[in-house]
């Protein structure tokens, strides 16, 4: 399964269609236990025939950058507006990869999402799931887009 | 719905037939904005008649403890061990309820555990999502179990 070309696709066409922003994706990677800092992350579980959870990883300016252009509003800080804006952008590309995933539109259902954010945490991928990493750049910031998923058997 | 009911006792169940820790379920609360202050956050999408996520939040004795009375090991830190331990109990809880809302024809699909873990991090859900925190104490302090929910 082509998870990382799936992640790509899908984080393109919802920040062409809903951001209006342009983002170039880097290297699929594995991350490890890295610490995120003075970051925020949406997070959204996938549920169904496929199990999984979608993380985007954005430092707080990139947040920042994104909220403003999603809400056509400049915003300041780390406040309900860009916590509501990043649960509804994992949201968004979430659906774009569940659509890829399950063209049927039966099989996948998307949890609610969370915003987790701070000065230093980490997020991790648990024991039977694998988890897959695409960076982004947007005007020279970087952002993650992670899928963590449930492994057969 | 007894949502409050059912994550109780799919709580105890799994510290009484799996983690064998005595643990007291104190009055669940459904207000507020008070964030919880925690080292270690077990967290599982859930999705079906109604979109949720289901957390498990500890402090680090607690979840140090709790770790350590499920795989029979004593454990220093917040490592790898403890956070798929925290996730696994998270998912049978998930488990538990999803058992007791098929019951009643309420349909549950569960996603996959993740744990975030740091000194000073905040979980925040959608504004207007309904909230359930269900405290429980055991020796060694409290751990809170708390599910955030939409019927949208």
């Amino acid at each position: 399964m082509e998870y990382a070309k799936i992640i790509i696709e899908s984080t393109r066409e919802i920040f062409s269609s809903m951001i209006m922003l342009e983002v170039t994706s880097g290297d699929p990677f594995q991350r490890g236990h890295e610490k995120l800092n003075n970051s925020i992350s949406g997070l959204v579980g996938l549920a169904g025939t496929i199990k999984g959870m979608l993380a985007i990883h954005l430092p707080d300016q990139t947040a920042i950058t994104v909220t403003s252009a999603f809400l056509g509003m400049g915003v300041e800080e780390i406040d309900e507006d860009v916590r509501d804006a990043i649960g509804e952008l994992a949201n968004m590309v979430a659906g774009n990869i569940k659509s890829a995933l399950d063209p049927k539109g039966s099989d996948i259902k998307l949890s609610m999402p969370s915003a987790v954010y701070g000065e230093e945490y980490s997020v991790d991928c648990l024991a039977h799931a694998q988890s897959i990493t695409v960076p982004f750049e947007l005007e020279g910031k970087t952002f993650l887009v992670e899928l963590q998923i449930r492994e057969e058997g | 719905m007894e949502f409050a009911k059912y994550i109780a006792r799919a709580t105890e169940e799994i510290f009484n037939t799996m983690i064998f820790m005595e643990i007291s379920a104190g009055d669940p609360f459904t207000n507020g904005k008070r964030t919880i202050a925690s080292h270690v956050s077990a967290m599982i999408g859930l999705s079906g008649d109604f979109t949720g996520m289901l957390y498990l939040h500890c402090p680090e004795p607690v979840a140090l403890a709790i770790a350590g009375a499920m795989l029979g090991m004593d454990l220093e830190r917040i490592d790898t061990d403890v956070k798929d331990a925290l996730g696994e109990i998270t998912n049978m809880m998930a488990g538990g309820l999803k058992e007791a809302l098929t019951a009643e024809n309420i349909a549950l699909e569960i996603a996959i555990p993740t744990a975030v873990s740091g000194q000073a991090y905040t979980i925040s859900s959608p504004s207007g999502s309904e909230r359930l925190v269900i405290p429980f104490t055991v020796e060694q302090g409290q751990f809170i179990v708390e599910m955030k929910y939409s019927f949208n």
